[in-house]
């Protein structure tokens, strides 16, 4: 029996087997290598300290840490993790797997995995960053509820965006500067409501004052999700 | 050139001195705003409202190629794009001057502001992989794929930004409560020169596909 013939919940099933299998080929290649990991990491840290250093807890005016703090963690983030979210598909073109993954997995499936890894790849990343970052900045938050919630809404966010746009360097380039030159403008909105979300739970205890920045990194990160689930087929058969 | 094609850029240029004697003469003076500054809204809005025209040609013309995957789509995609970042830089460079007029400063960091430096960042992203990618073919495939990616930003910066952040920006024309707030010869004088400016895209527009389409007929020939 062809895959198109089987029952609609079947297919969904085998489709989420397909997903997890390419995840699970990831996370193997990965701490094989270790490479995303090693360069994520140390990014983030190099950059942690030489910002720490020249700025720490106490050059900054009490009432400015909020504002201040949010923008620098959310610069650190996106730029640490932007040296390794790329390397899901570049690094296939490289070894010349591309092709055997195109003949084992439905586009949607390895969509899916190369996603689920950038998303565990970006959650480990602020796992790692946030606490040094509040230790050596003396960041603090009100809402730490609300904190959470924007840190998961975001990795989910950046996952979405910067996931397509490495399988499109990968097929343009395979440049890690060419990703971050199309990466950037394209969260640019996402980083402003992150910040603005972060700023919200470090300054005020209640919800409502983060929802909005909340509701827009949602839908936006929505909006980003179907429209890559739409457009991955394309780039990755061009 | 075709004696309709004449008659059409005749008709562009006359509107073109109608339009900006209505915008010096026929208009009067806004309540509200520093001397004249206002003026500039009947030159500002109309370029505004053609790079986002362009963009929406742009996302069209995507769509099609890669539905049909015939160049000239890409070639359409590229040249609403080229001439939507004209039009998003004029628009940005007349409203900084009337910035500098009304609050003293050319930038001020205004969420309009941060939504068209970042619609300008988008759309010279576009180009730059453009250009990292010698094949045709590949290059519409991947270009459309990102300029669709980039079009379902827009809505954020252009509705959702401006609504969360404190604005200095005078309320738009279409605004939340849906009325138009704006003198009759005014906005007569707007709506001609909205008109007006979308008669020169459209000339642009068909100057730029021709010029990429003969230039692509000499590549295929030479091959």
């Amino acid at each position: 029996m062809t895959l198109e013939k089987l029952p609609g919940e079947i297919r969904s099933l085998s489709l989420l087997r397909e997903s997890l299998t390419v995840l699970r080929k990831e996370l193997v290649s990965e701490l094989r290598s270790r490479v995303a990991l090693s360069s994520v990491g140390l990014f983030a840290l190099t950059t942690l300290i030489a910002v720490a250093y020249q700025i720490g807890p106490y050059r900054i005016h009490e009432q400015d840490r909020p504002h201040l703090h949010s923008a620098l963690l959310w610069i650190i983030l996106f730029f640490a993790a932007s040296s390794g979210l790329p390397r899901v598909f570049v690094k296939e073109e490289d070894a010349h797997t591309a092709k055997t993954l195109r003949l084992a997995a439905r586009p949607a499936a390895v969509f899916t995995g190369k996603l689920l890894f950038n998303l565990l790849l970006l959650l480990g990343l602020e796992a790692f960053l946030v606490p040094l970052f509040a230790v050596f900045m003396g960041f603090a938050v009100k809402n730490i509820g609300a904190f959470f919630l924007v840190l998961a809404a975001g990795g989910l966010g950046l996952a979405a965006s910067s996931t397509t746009v490495a399988a499109i360097i990968a097929r343009a380039s395979g440049s890690s500067t060419l990703f971050v030159v199309l990466a950037v403008p394209l969260v640019l909105p996402m980083l402003v409501f992150l910040i603005q979300g972060t700023r919200m739970a470090a300054t005020a205890a209640d919800w409502t004052a983060a929802l909005p920045a909340l509701r827009a990194v949602l839908s936006l990160t929505g909006v980003t999700l179907v429209t890559s689930a739409f457009l991955f087929p394309v780039v990755w058969h061009d | 050139m075709t004696r309709l094609k004449k008659f059409f850029l005749a008709a562009l240029f006359v509107w073109f001195c109608l339009v900006i004697w209505g915008a010096f003469f026929y208009a009067p003076r806004a309540a509200g705003f520093k001397g004249e500054s206002a003026r500039i809204v009947f030159f500002h809005v109309p370029q505004a409202w053609v790079a986002v025209v362009a963009f929406c040609v742009n996302l069209v013309a995507s769509i099609q190629y890669l539905r049909r995957r015939d160049l000239m789509d890409d070639i359409r995609a590229a040249a609403s794009a080229r001439l939507g970042l004209l039009f998003s830089v004029l628009a940005t460079v007349s409203g900084s001057l009337f910035a500098k007029v009304m609050w003293g400063s050319f930038w001020n960091w205004d969420p309009r502001e941060v939504s068209i430096a970042i619609l300008l960042l988008i759309y010279a992203a576009y180009f730059a992989l453009r250009q990292a990618v010698p094949d045709p073919e590949r290059r519409g495939t991947l270009a459309a794929a990102y300029a669709i990616l980039a079009f379902v930003t827009m809505p954020f910066l252009v509705f959702v930004v401006p609504r969360i952040y404190w604005s200095l920006h005078p309320d738009t024309i279409i605004n939340v409560q849906g009325k138009i707030q704006m003198e009759s010869r005014m906005f007569q004088v707007l709506m001609g020169s909205v008109l007006g400016f979308t008669g020169l895209f459209w000339w642009l527009y068909s100057l730029e596909t021709r010029l990429a389409r003969l230039r692509l007929f000499r590549d295929q020939r030479g091959e």
